[in-house]
């Protein structure tokens, strides 16, 4: 599955970039996030759980961080097991400040999924995937909103 | 985590301690130890499990054990009664409604908890009752007038036993 | 009293049944022996991965867990790989990469069913994903990454390339054609699906050596000497084929997905012989689904020339087949496409040419698992299609285009284009039965009406010619094993019988057909006669039931026997009767001296007597074996019309009315025949309008489960409306021909035909099957036919 999106976030670029390079906020705001093992400060291991249609299963996700050029561009590669499933990724993202509080982010990513998930959650996985995006910037604007200082409206 | 399930399994109780994730297909194929109600899927989508709980047809596999602590149970086993064969059984014997005989207790409960409901039904309503137990032998057609078969000696006034070899 | 012994023909119920209906079968799952432990497989996600790593230590931790067997366990005894049944091989257990999405990857063995599944879930693999192959026609390009690199000497996908026909004279009829008719025909890849999945009981007993396993097999004797040459060519030692029992319990049907060797059977007896335990393995429908064996997935291009009058002069087929990840087809050894080339069909088509090549993808390997007699479905779905399409180009009656082009009766043996001598037909009657039984006319006439009025309703016809009964020695093998089959017949001394054969009903109810078969050839009460089969200890040896060939074969062995049996019954009713064995006939059930009715002895008499008044100088009993080497195939054939109405608001196709008159020549059960009908026609219809296996680009399954796959139920089946004629074969002892697979094999092709004419009018020339309602809805939305 490949997904683009362009995310607009009323907050200076710097601390969209700080954001992203914290591990344990991004986890934060993932939906199904447990748990995370932090290995370096480009490596980590979260544990999070998905449920698509009639499956639910525990990802261990392996995720690294790549190329990464502040504040402004940063890549992402992982991939994950589950019982029965797998799924890797890529994926790329490019701030641009806007203005002196508003960041727009252009982000872009590859997802593959494979076994029980994908065979028998196939027709949803993308309408999930889409709507666990939209989750995740969602508690990523709720999160930067009470970490930044106030922008305006 | 253990649950104690107590039954009443083709009229006689039953009673054991299982985990409390036994499904109640497996609680009766081997903890019962009643081998005729079988498992063909694992998606609730074939009833070749269906057993009877308190007279309704369901879905053994999608039960736990314990969901059904206190319930009356009935098996393709309990059919037949002081060596007479039940009327559906009777039917899908002279009706040729079986070929393989997997799915065949399922259809049968179902079947009998038709006529229990609607001793005369259409073809419509039973193919309509059967819809939730699937066969991959009979192409069906025999299976309705299994069905039908028994309805009409369930109505009769004096039924006379079949002899079945 | 002589009507009692009449038993061929008669539809005799079933001696299985009394067991059945009580729930007193005995499948696989049912079987439980002391010490019994458990085995259930960690399968991969991926269609196509390196294994970097397995972890089986959190599993190992789990109490009750007993071992993880992983294909570098097996290797160490040289049976991580296997033969297939086309020569090919086939991994049990990867050693470092796996090729098919759910393949199995590692098999946990446990004290107990839920637990081996706990532990399952607790085996950690490391795979490194690498890119699949799921198109088989860019499995050929040059740069598709290999699926089966272990075959060091081939640097392709491609498995093997096969021909029949005569191509320079095809070619000439094509180019002097007046019109050529092409249509690009998929069948997809479906999955048999039988209500039981498949699974074993293996059991090694170490004191006395013996290995027995109770399998989900249509074929025990064919896999005991399997076994035994594959463990001969393992370093486990071989376990001859004395010490080697297979036996097939009730099956819960078969079709064809039964015959294969799975690796599960391989593993499971593996792990039986390494602890002397007992152990169980059953698979789940998701497992059955994703990993089992599968049939068709055909590409075929189809070309028929003919003349503008209609006489059909060559067809010509060129096909791609998808053969998953290894060539494991159940197909007798010289036919890697089985008998696809049966494709001419019912017609006089002067030549033909056909050529299939078979590839490697990522996927479970197989291809005829599903009721189809060899690829037959395959061909007739050509035949059928492409005549229809001819049809439609010349602006002719699909029914007056095959009665002009049919083989005649008096033509049979007929030898066609591709050198298969059909041995009797009678194509024109079937169809003009069907067309009689549907009201063919009318319909048409009725078709127009509707036609004016925007309703959409179509009539399609298949008149197939099936081909079974595999086969004469001269041509038939399966790895080597020559395809006769047996019966062993003994008579007690009370006038009763048992009958043990080589064949292994799934469900077609031989218990009571060889039954009747004996009580007929014999004069013995169909009661008194049992039937057993499937115990390689005890039956005699067989290929085993699939492709419909237990009655052409074993049903004749079964009479060959029984009439060795009624010779020798013969001299001694002559010795009771003190005649001449010359003065002696077979009449009315009864030895007769000729001219004297009144001195006759029953088969009961002359039983009593094999035993306690035996001639002098002739061996005491009375038993005979037969191994029967048919010396040709069978060709049943029938007339299937089938109605559509189409629903313009959902596309959604109604089988209106479904007539089908089968010839399978003589009939021993009618019940249990028409019964195999109902069967087949509904599996059938499933493959023309409901079921289709497809994968996504990552090699991922989309009908893992019967949520996705559909089967079709009791909602969705017309009620089959069935009859007969009957041309009996000519060679065969009983002028049977058998059943099985008739149904589904001229079935899907009357339905795709009957939705193809509703369309017609529309320019619609071919629908690929499964002719679901959006495929439907899209043709009718592009012409602006849509009803809300």
């Amino acid at each position: 599955m490949h997904f683009t999106g362009q995310e607009t976030i009323n907050v200076p670029m710097q601390a969209v970039w700080d954001f992203f390079m914290d591990p344990h906020r991004v986890a934060e705001c993932a939906p199904g996030f447990q748990s995370m093992e932090v290995l370096a400060p480009d490596h980590f291991k979260p544990k999070v759980g998905v449920g698509i249609g009639a499956i639910k299963a525990t990802f261990t996700l392996d995720v690294m961080l790549e190329n990464l050029r502040a504040p402004d561009h940063a890549e992402v590669k992982g991939h994950g097991v589950a019982a029965g499933s797998a799924v890797d990724f890529n994926g790329r993202m490019d701030l641009t400040s806007e203005s002196e509080h508003v960041t727009r982010m252009d982000w872009v990513a590859d997802v593959n999924v494979s076994g029980g998930i994908a065979s028998v959650g196939g027709r949803l996985l993308e309408s999930t995937a889409r709507k666990l995006t939209a989750k995740f910037f969602a508690n990523m604007r709720e999160n930067l909103q009470k970490h930044s200082s106030p922008a305006k409206e | 985590m253990t649950q104690h399930v107590q039954v009443t399994l083709n009229g006689k109780p039953f009673q054991a301690d299982v985990e409390d994730r036994l499904l109640l297909v497996h609680f009766i194929r081997e903890v019962a130890n009643l081998t005729g109600t079988h498992i063909g899927c694992d998606t609730t989508s074939c009833g070749a499990c269906t057993v009877l709980v308190n007279g309704v047809p369901a879905k053994s596999c999608t039960l736990l054990a314990a969901q059904v602590d206190g319930a009356e149970i009935q098996t393709v086993e309990g059919l037949e009664q002081d060596g007479k064969l039940h009327p559906i059984q009777e039917g899908f014997y002279e009706e040729h409604g079986l070929q393989c005989g997997f799915c065949t207790p399922g259809m049968m409960l179902v079947g009998k908890a038709l006529l229990e409901q609607n001793p005369n039904p259409t073809e419509a309503e039973v193919r309509h009752a059967i819809s939730g137990n699937l066969c991959r032998c009979t192409g069906y057609v025999n299976i309705v007038k299994a069905i039908q078969y028994a309805g009409k000696k369930m109505s009769a006034p004096a039924p006379e036993p079949v002899e079945v070899k | 009293m002589a009507t009692d012994l009449h038993a061929f023909g008669k539809s005799v119920k079933r001696r299985e049944d009394p067991r059945f209906i009580r729930g007193k079968g005995t499948y696989i799952d049912d079987i439980k022996l002391p010490g019994m432990i458990y085995m259930d497989i960690v399968r991969s996600p991926y269609a196509h991965a390196k294994i970097l790593k397995i972890d089986a230590s959190k599993a190992l931790a789990l109490p009750g867990v007993l071992a993880v067997i992983t294909g570098k366990d097996l290797d160490a005894y040289k049976l991580a790989w296997m033969p297939t049944l086309m020569s090919d091989t086939q991994m049990v257990l990867p050693i470092d990469r796996v090729v098919y999405q759910s393949q199995e990857v590692a098999a946990v063995i446990a004290t107990e069913r839920y637990i081996a599944a706990d532990a399952v879930a607790l085996v950690e693999v490391e795979y490194e994903p690498l890119p699949p192959v799921v198109d088989p026609y860019k499995a050929l390009e040059p740069d598709a990454p290999l699926v089966r690199p272990d075959h060091a000497d081939k640097k392709t996908n491609h498995i093997w390339h096969w021909e029949s026909g005569d191509k320079a004279r095809t070619d000439q009829l094509f180019n002097e054609a007046e019109v050529v008719v092409k249509e690009h025909m998929y069948l997809p890849r479906i999955h048999v699906s039988s209500i039981e999945t498949c699974g074993c009981v293996a059991s090694f007993d170490k004191v006395n050596g013996k290995l027995t396993v109770w399998m989900t097999t249509q074929a025990p004797h064919a896999i005991r000497t399997v076994f035994s040459l594959v463990t001969a060519a393992s370093a486990v030692g071989q376990i001859p084929e004395h010490k080697i029992r297979i036996i097939s319990p009730d099956i819960g049907g078969g079709f064809g997905g039964k015959v294969p060797v799975y690796p599960g059977y391989v593993i499971a007896t593996a792990a039986s012989v390494l602890t002397g335990l007992p152990v169980k393995w059953i698979e789940d429908r998701s497992e059955n689904l994703q990993a089992d064996s599968f049939a068709r997935d055909y590409h075929m291009d189809v070309e028929l020339a003919g003349k503008r009058d209609g006489t059909i002069t060559a067809m010509r087929v060129k096909t791609l087949a998808d053969h998953g990840s290894a060539d494991a087809a159940a197909n007798p050894s010289k036919f890697p496409a089985g008998l696809f080339n049966v494709c001419t069909g019912s017609y006089q088509i002067q030549a033909a040419h056909i050529e299939v090549d078979g590839v490697y993808t990522n996927k479970p390997p197989g291809g005829v698992a599903y009721r189809c007699s060899f690829r037959v479905t395959e061909a007739v779905h050509a035949i059928e299609r492409i005549v229809d399409r001819m049809a439609q180009e010349l602006k002719m009656d699909p029914a007056e285009l095959r009665l002009k082009n049919f083989i005649p009766p008096d033509k049979f043996p007929y030898k066609s284009a591709t050198g298969w001598e059909y041995d009797s037909g009678n194509y024109p009657a079937a169809l003009k039965l069907a067309m009689e039984k549907i009201g063919y006319a009318d319909l048409r006439k009725e078709q127009a009406e509707k036609r004016a009025r925007g309703e959409l309703m179509g009539i399609g016809i298949s008149t197939f010619t099936e081909i079974v009964g595999a086969g004469p020695s001269h041509t038939f093998d399966i790895l080597g094993i020559k395809m006769f089959d047996s019966a062993e017949i003994r008579v007690h001394p009370t006038g009763s019988a048992i009958v043990r054969i080589g064949v292994q009903t799934q469900g077609q109810g031989h218990e009571t057909t060889f039954a009747q078969i004996v009580a007929e050839e014999l004069g013995l009460p169909v009661d008194n006669i049992t039937v057993e089969h499937g115990d390689t200890d005890t039956a005699p040896y067989g290929l085993g039931t699939y492709a419909s060939r237990s009655t052409p074969t074993a049903g004749a062995a079964t009479a060959m026997a029984a009439r060795k049996i009624r010779e020798k019954a013969k001299l001694i009713a002559a010795h009771l009767l003190e005649a001449s064995p010359d003065d002696i006939e077979w009449v009315d059930y009864k030895f007769q001296v000729k001219g004297a009715p009144g001195r006759s002895k029953t088969m009961a008499d002359v039983a009593f007597a094999a035993y306690t008044n035996h001639p002098q100088g002739m061996e005491a009993g009375l038993e005979a074996v037969d191994y029967y080497d048919p010396p040709n195939l069978t060709f049943p054939f029938g007339a299937y019309i089938c109605v559509v109405d189409i629903d313009r608001g959902t596309g959604a196709v109604k089988i209106r009315r479904f007539v089908a008159v089968d010839d399978c020549g003589n009939i021993i059960n009618p019940m249990i025949v028409d019964g195999q009908i109902h069967g087949g026609l509904t599996m059938g219809m499933a493959p023309a309008l409901l079921e289709g296996i497809f994968y996504d680009e990552n090699g991922n399954i989309q009908q893992g489960t019967f949520m996705d796959y559909l089967l079709p139920t009791s909602m969705e089946t017309p009620a089959w409306e069935t009859d007969k004629t009957c041309t009996p074969s000519p060679h065969h002892p009983l002028g049977a021909k058998g059943v099985g697979e008739s149904a589904t094999v001229g079935a899907p092709p009357a339905i795709a035909n009957a939705v193809v004419d509703a369309l017609s009018h529309l320019g619609v020339t071919h629908l690929d099957i499964p002719i679901t309602p959006w495929k439907v809805y899209e043709i009718l939305q592009a012409h602006g036919l849509t009803e809300v």
